[in-house]
């Protein structure tokens, strides 16, 4: 099966102002996403997630490489034809209303007038806009600006979405609304681009992610992959413990048997060696006549994957409890 | 096709959810409106014999005027006024189709469409020239038809006037997409068109300029800048000039040669192509 959207070593470099420095913003991504899968695009700021967009919108212009959407080279403007954009902080005319609005973007796509109309009210009521179908878009809020930004990127029926931010401003339900939305444009074999901030979005919605840094690829894979590899990194084996009562002197005792321990609102964040040493511990908990509620493994996070990933670039935005920046700053 | 003219589309849906436009056809319906209902004339055998104007009779002595030359006359000055006010107030509505274009948020939305960088401009420039022509031609139309029923003489060269305002206009209008491509910004594609528009007319006394110049380079300037520039003043003495045709002043009627057409429309399609070069060029 060959990718619906395929990057082979870009680059990018731009000249910051006139006869300024060279700026690298990508030096050289690969990356491959298949129909039907949503795949998550992440980075710190200017890692260069919207410059990849961009280049794969014929937007900007790469320096090196190749970019292709659905086998189409993307300086064709034909590789657009079946692509839906959702840009971050895109502003449609505020004079249309949304109908007028799906229906401008619909044509420019090359639909038919005939066949857009019904697919215009199909669209506006699934992202809940059936009330304000003839409204002016200057009248919308930012979630509705934003879900009638995601009606407009499907509205030719794309069989690859790109979309940048697109629960930006979007209240919690919608948000929902929208991640079942796009869950189901994935299973109907579309090939979704999600480029977010948002790290517990992108671990609800995507079934694979990509972290880009300084312009490369730092680490690629399913979600449980890049989870389960940052778990092994780690030589600690946290969990979050909860007894009754929980005294300062359970604390203390774990501390003498050489775990670490350490109280967080209500819990306490406990650290073994291994499993035995954690049997240990919680039979030293019955010894102190407390009642053992709740032992959960703590799991790693996306979040944790991408804040190791961007630290391990950037050592000065290290942890500042962490033993060698204590040194530093002592 | 269809997304050159969706794009020409929202072009007039901007028109017209703009004041600027509302106001100008505003402007030129009461001015229609003003001279169908003020303007009386009293016809005999060809001549004017009398005239009321909102009403109140003008006195015309004992002699009636020849009333072909008092409408060639009005037609011919209407169509030089008409080429000013018309090229500025057209120049002021479709400044901003390039700038708004070009803008963050807004770009995107367009260039992610299956349409080239090229065809998309070049739809807005023909959005452009339509929306001005409609103008022109409305306020043109609509005088010469009520000159048609108050006088009965048909002057076909009037309503065709239109089209060399519309050469003019079509020229500065690739000027200010030009540098709205190069600067994104309306103020500056408005002043920089406003500009070459005097100075152009300036520059018509061009030899005169250059004989009153002490440094030759300052002469050479002088007369390359004319030749480069649009011929805005001849192109509004040809105006008039073809409205007159043969009643006109023979100074009139030398202005209709070929080189200011020839030499404005240059000045416009290098203009266009530059802009377009660049609109495929630029990173967003």
């Amino acid at each position: 099966m060959s990718a619906a959207i395929e990057v082979r070593g870009l680059r990018k470099d731009y000249r910051a102002g006139l006869g300024g420095r060279e700026v690298k913003a990508l030096s050289g991504i690969d990356l491959a996403v298949q129909p039907g899968e949503l795949f998550g695009l992440l980075g710190p700021n200017g890692a260069g997630k919207t410059t990849t967009v961009k280049i794969l919108l014929g937007l900007t212009h790469a320096t090196a490489g190749s970019a292709s959407l659905l086998g189409k080279p993307v300086g064709d403007p034909e590789s657009r034809r079946r692509v839906g954009y959702l840009p971050e902080g895109h502003r449609f005319p505020g004079y249309l209303t949304a109908r007028q609005t799906l229906s401008i973007f619909g044509r420019m796509s090359g639909v038919p007038s005939r066949t857009l109309a019904p697919r215009i009210k199909d669209l506006l009521s699934r992202v809940k806009l059936s009330d304000w179908v003839d409204v002016k878009v200057k009248r919308f809020s930012k979630g509705m600006t934003q879900r009638l930004g995601l009606a407009a990127a499907l509205v030719h029926d794309p069989e690859v979405l790109l979309l940048d931010e697109p629960t930006d401003g979007v209240d919690p339900v919608g948000r929902r609304e929208i991640r079942d939305l796009l869950k189901a444009e994935a299973a109907k074999g579309r090939a979704i681009l999600l480029n977010s901030h948002l790290l517990s979005e992108i671990e609800l919605t995507c079934d694979r992610v990509a972290v880009l840094r300084s312009g490369r690829v730092a680490a690629m894979g399913t979600i449980e992959e890049l989870t389960k590899r940052n778990e092994e990194k780690s030589s600690s084996n946290g969990y979050r413990f909860v007894a009754s009562p929980l005294s300062e002197e359970l604390i203390a005792d774990f501390r003498a048997l050489g775990a670490g321990a350490e109280r967080v609102n209500g819990h306490v964040r406990l650290t073994a060696r291994n499993v035995a040493h954690l049997n240990q511990l919680v039979d030293a908990t019955r010894a102190r006549g407390a009642l053992l509620t709740e032992l959960t493994p703590e799991k790693s996070t996306l979040e944790d994957v991408f804040v190791d990933l961007v630290r391990a670039a950037d050592p000065a935005s290290a942890d500042p409890s962490s033993p060698s920046k204590k040194s530093e700053d002592d | 096709m269809r997304a050159l003219a969706a794009n020409i589309e929202e072009v007039f849906r901007e028109a017209a959810a703009r004041w600027t436009l509302i106001a100008y056809f505003a402007l030129s319906s009461l001015f229609i409106l003003l001279f169908a209902v003020a303007v009386n004339l009293d016809v005999v055998n060809g001549a004017l014999a009398g005239a009321k104007i909102f009403g109140q009779s003008v006195h015309m002595g004992r002699q009636s005027v020849d009333l072909d030359r008092l409408v060639l006359g009005f037609e011919s000055g209407f169509a030089g006024f008409l080429y000013v006010v018309g090229t500025f107030l057209a120049i002021f509505a479709t400044a901003h189709l390039v700038p708004r274009l070009m803008e963050k948020g807004t770009v995107d939305l367009y260039l992610s469409r299956p349409v080239g960088r090229v065809p998309l401009l070049l739809s807005r420039y023909v959005g452009g020239l339509l929306l001005s022509a409609s103008n022109v031609v409305y306020l043109l139309g609509a005088m010469w038809l009520l000159v048609i029923w108050k006088t009965r003489l048909v002057h076909p060269r009037f309503f065709l006037a239109a089209g060399i305002i519309l050469f003019g206009i079509a020229a500065l209008m690739a000027f200010a997409f030009l540098i709205g491509t190069l600067t994104s910004s309306t103020a500056v594609s408005i002043m920089a068109t406003f500009a070459v528009f005097f100075l152009s007319a300036i520059l018509a006394n061009h030899d005169r300029i250059a004989a009153a110049l002490s440094a030759e380079w300052a002469a050479a300037l002088v007369q390359g800048l004319y030749w480069v520039f649009p011929k805005t003043a001849q192109l509004g003495a040809a105006v008039v000039a073809l409205v007159m045709g043969d009643e006109g002043p023979r100074r009139m009627r030398d202005a209709l040669t070929l080189q200011p057409f020839v030499t404005t429309g240059l000045f416009g399609a290098v203009s266009l192509t530059l802009a377009c070069l660049r609109f495929r060029r630029k990173d967003f």
